[in-house]
């Protein structure tokens, strides 16, 4: 029963100690905002999965022909507007791009 | 298309229940009078003696509502393979017809309710 | 020692009730020591939680009758093993297994994905409502830590769960149950949180499989245990506590699918999220289902008060999901089309579509007693027959999806294309087809078509390793750069397989039943057995008696059966033992039921040829088998998620 009791008493402090760790390792913090994207790093990411896409996308159209599943004219008809998407989705991730959209997103 | 879809799975499921009818009644001894003569599910407790064998001219024993204070008790007969789990007291369901008082069972449709709550031993599928 | 369970209970309580609360203001006011105190909040409730299950198997393993728990659902002379399973053997110990597991996969959860600070601030929240909800069971309404007066022997536990497969099926049904709440709150809180990409589903891809796989194993380890313990004859009896574990793992599937397309295409969002929130949702009412006997009759609903809480918390949840949805409606909308009903993207579709229709015709089934009972003051049930019509209505197109999918290409596929790539695979079926028929297969219909849909898909799988393989120069080396292409592949070989054992052994099966004195025999579908004697012995808690019953297929002999009872003295109560014969010929059962063994000594002898019905267990290796290749880590998708989030690392 003690036993009981006392078992029961440290596991409470310690969950104690768990919760209020954060406040008690900085009680005066510079900034206790929460990270978040802004409206850019959203774009950024938005980008960066388009990119992923249209990688993937060809590499998988590469893959169906060479087993065999597109033929060489549906291979050809595709290819062209994929790496097109690619290199765009790529260029737009470049600095210099991203800070030409967000000055024409922005309102002037 | 998801809504043409949508209506054409809508149209299986319509078909099917307008033909195959729509269920089978499960009730209990205080209201199975009111269906004679029709294929029901009796859903119901073992009370008193199970007597007869239902490997050979068919078991028989009572039974009463599962909850409620209905003194209305069902004669049961029974013939076919019989669930390890039955006896006296334990809750059953069974498929059959009432017939001039007594309820005749389907053949194998014996199923018990199994006590902790988990899938009712069946006698048969 | 119980007050120490009921302690770390409530602590657990507030712990859960603190990370919905705290977790809810600091992502709404952007507060990042709170969101961290409260992401530690979830973490330590695992901690607590675990407290709590020590407390309890250490009752239980020390039979401690004091516990009402332990004196419920064991006894003194119950093997250790079976004793410390009888955790989770009533309500208030599968409660807390629930909580367990749920603590336990959403402090992983949380520690593995601390890095994306805004999706876990709205995501804690959400793991934490959920919790909050058994937790409160727990402590005040369903508690396992209530004690009394010890009595002298516990009530043990029903002989038929006296065997291994249910120390494992349980648990790994609930890690299954579980598991599909993490994508679920991750999906929620990139609502939340107003997020429009992807991250809410890589993070949790494998999550998804890992659940799906052990719901999966966990239903075939049920339906294998029903098969050898409950011994009617069957695995899969369409009961309302079946059909709890199969709507969620249909809804899973499905899921599982769709998600790809909106990795692929982008499209989808609204159905993914959609999807997900229903695969809990149905898991949530398959536990309901399971613990409150509600289904079986409407009357126990007020038995059990567990019904009605249950019941509220789904209708909370529903309400929340179906509400955020629709306020986020506008951020979901694609901007990416189905180019072609004959694309990739369409066969998932039509795949998704099925699976959810046959999902929810299952759960119509299983709602329609309660709903006849409540409109018409009478109940009415559905069995057999209903199900098995949605079964092959469904169930057999999805078959043939299976063989189609992989064969047509993204996006959109020429007909020319098709034709060339379905040429091989729809041969062989045809000709399959052809000499089922001649071979007598044609007395069921289902039966046959399942078997040649079968073949279209065998061919299909086979031609996409063989093509693969030509591309990718050596096996290893196609399966190691295209894990979750291949390794889908092996997981649809393992579907396949348990279709064709599923259809063998119902649609083909032959049964017989005689009654047979020592000496006589009978004939089922080739097999002659024969009833050479009866005898007795005694087990560790119970007295078996068995028949021994020679099987001999033509004229020679190939098993010795002892099919008979067991009598379980403690327990009170009776158990089948049946015997079965695998055959490796035919890779199907003989499977001998002992109905009935008179004083006389006569035996009544059932008696089901099953062919094909191993296969639906080996399946299940393959099965697992085909998940983990799905999920093995692969390096350079690792490299390259790590680089599209390294500018963006919320």
């Amino acid at each position: 029963m003690t036993l009981a009791l006392v078992l029961g008493g440290v596991l409470a402090v310690l969950v104690v100690v768990a919760v209020a760790r954060p406040f008690l390792r900085e009680p005066a913090p510079a900034s206790d905002a929460l990270d978040e994207p802004g409206e850019l790093e959203r774009r950024r990411l938005t980008l960066a999965e388009e990119r992923d896409r249209a990688l993937a996308a060809l590499k998988e159209l590469e893959f169906d022909h060479r087993t065999g599943k597109v033929s060489d004219e549906d291979y050809r008809l595709q290819v062209g507007p994929l790496r097109r998407r690619a290199a765009e989705a790529l260029r737009a991730l470049e600095p210099r791009a991203e800070a030409r959209h967000a000055r024409v997103a922005r309102p002037s | 298309m998801i809504a043409l879809s949508v209506a054409a799975v809508l149209a299986i499921f319509i078909l099917y229940t307008s033909i195959a009818g729509a269920g089978t009644p499960e009730i209990g001894p205080s209201t199975v009078g009111r269906h004679a003569g029709e294929d029901v599910l009796l859903v119901g407790t073992v009370v008193g003696h199970v007597a007869g064998d239902a490997h050979a001219g068919g078991m028989r024993f009572l039974l009463k509502d599962d909850h409620g204070t209905s003194p209305e008790r069902t004669s049961v007969l029974y013939s076919g393979s019989v669930p390890d789990l039955f006896r006296t007291g334990r809750q059953i369901v069974v498929e059959g017809t009432l017939r001039d008082g007594t309820f005749v069972a389907k053949p194998g449709s014996l199923v018990t309710k199994c006590p902790s709550k988990y899938t009712p031993a069946k006698s048969s599928t | 020692m119980a007050q120490l369970g009921r302690a770390a209970l409530l602590l657990s309580f507030a712990l859960v009730a603190y990370a919905l609360l705290g977790g809810s203001l600091a992502a709404w006011k952007r507060r990042r020591r709170l969101a961290l105190s409260a992401q530690n909040a979830l973490v330590a409730s695992f901690g607590t939680t675990l407290v709590a299950a020590i407390v309890l198997w250490v009752a239980l393993a020390r039979r401690d009758l004091s516990f009402v728990y332990v004196a419920q659902h064991t006894s003194r002379s119950l093997p250790l093993g079976y004793a410390l399973s009888a955790f989770w053997g009533g309500q208030e110990g599968s409660l807390l297994l629930w909580l367990l597991v749920l603590t336990g996969y959403a402090s992983l959860a949380v520690l593995l994905n601390r890095r994306t600070r805004e999706l876990i601030a709205w995501t804690v929240p959400v793991l934490g409502g959920i919790a909050v909800f058994f937790a409160l069971m727990l402590c005040f309404v369903s508690s396992p830590f209530a004690t009394s007066a010890a009595p002298a022997d516990g009530a043990g536990m029903v002989p038929s769960l006296q065997n291994p497969y249910m120390l494992a099926h349980p648990p790994l049904l609930y890690l299954g149950y579980v598991g599909l709440t993490i994508p679920f709150a991750f999906a929620m809180g990139a609502l939340l949180a107003r997020r429009t990409d992807e991250r809410w589903i890589v993070a949790t891809r494998r999550w998804t499989l890992a659940a799906w796989t052990f719901l999966g194993v966990g239903q075939l380890l049920g339906a294998h245990w029903a098969y050898v313990e409950i011994g009617w004859g069957g695995y899969y009896a369409w009961d309302p506590v079946e059909n709890a574990a199969l709507m969620p793992w249909l809804a899973a599937t499905a899921f599982l699918h769709s998600v790809m397309i909106q990795e692929k295409r982008g499209m989808l969002k609204i159905w993914n999220v959609t999807l997900v929130a229903l695969a809990f949702c149905l898991s949530i009412f398959g536990t309901f289902l399971t613990r409150s006997g509600v289904v079986n009759s409407i009357h126990s609903f007020s038995q059990s008060p567990l019904g009605g809480w249950f019941l509220g918390f789904i209708s909370i949840v529903t309400v929340f999901s179906v509400g955020l949805i629709y306020i986020r409606l506008p951020l979901l909308r694609a901007k990416t089309k189905l180019e072609s009903l004959v694309s990739r993207e369409a066969t998932f579709l039509y795949n998704n579509l099925l699976l959810v229709a046959l999902a929810l015709t299952i759960l119509w089934g299983v709602v329609y007693p309660l709903l006849t009972q409540a409109v018409n003051g009478e109940t009415r049930s559905v069995s057999k027959p209903y199900y098995d019509f949605f079964l092959h209505s469904f169930g057999l197109p999805l078959l043939l999806l299976m063989g189609i999918g992989p064969l047509v290409a993204w996006r959109r596929a020429s007909l020319r294309a098709l034709g060339k790539t379905f040429a091989v695979p729809a041969g062989v079926s045809v000709v399959t087809g052809v000499v089922l028929l001649a071979l007598g297969f044609g007395s069921s219909t289902p039966g046959l078509l399942a078997y040649t849909f079968s073949a279209f898909v065998a061919a299909s799988i086979v031609l996409e390793f063989v093509r693969g393989r030509r591309a990718a120069g050596s096996l290893t080396r196609l399966v190691a750069r295209n894990r979750r292409r291949y390794g889908g592949y092996i997981v649809h070989a393992a579907i396949l397989l348990l279709a064709i054992g599923v259809a063998g052994s119902s649609a083909y099966q032959t049964i017989r039943e005689r009654t047979l004195q020592p000496g006589q025999s009978m004939q089922a579908a080739g097999y002659t057995l024969t009833y050479v004697s009866l005898g007795t012995r005694q087990l560790q808690n119970a007295q078996q008696t068995s028949a021994v019953v020679d099987v001999s297929r033509g004229n020679s002999h190939v098993a010795t059966l002892h099919p008979g009872k067991s009598w379980f003295p403690v327990e009170q109560s009776a158990s089948n033992d049946v015997s079965i014969y695998h055959d490796p010929r035919s890779l199907g059962d003989v499977y001998t039921i002992a109905d009935r063994i008179s004083k006389s000594g006569a035996l009544d002898l059932k008696v089901l040829v099953k062919p094909l019905v191993n296969l639906v267990w080996a399946a299940g290796f393959i099965f697992v088998f085909g998940s983990l290749v799905a999920m093995w880590p692969d390096a350079v998708e690792q490299r390259k998620l790590a680089d599209r989030y390294a500018a963006v690392p919320v």
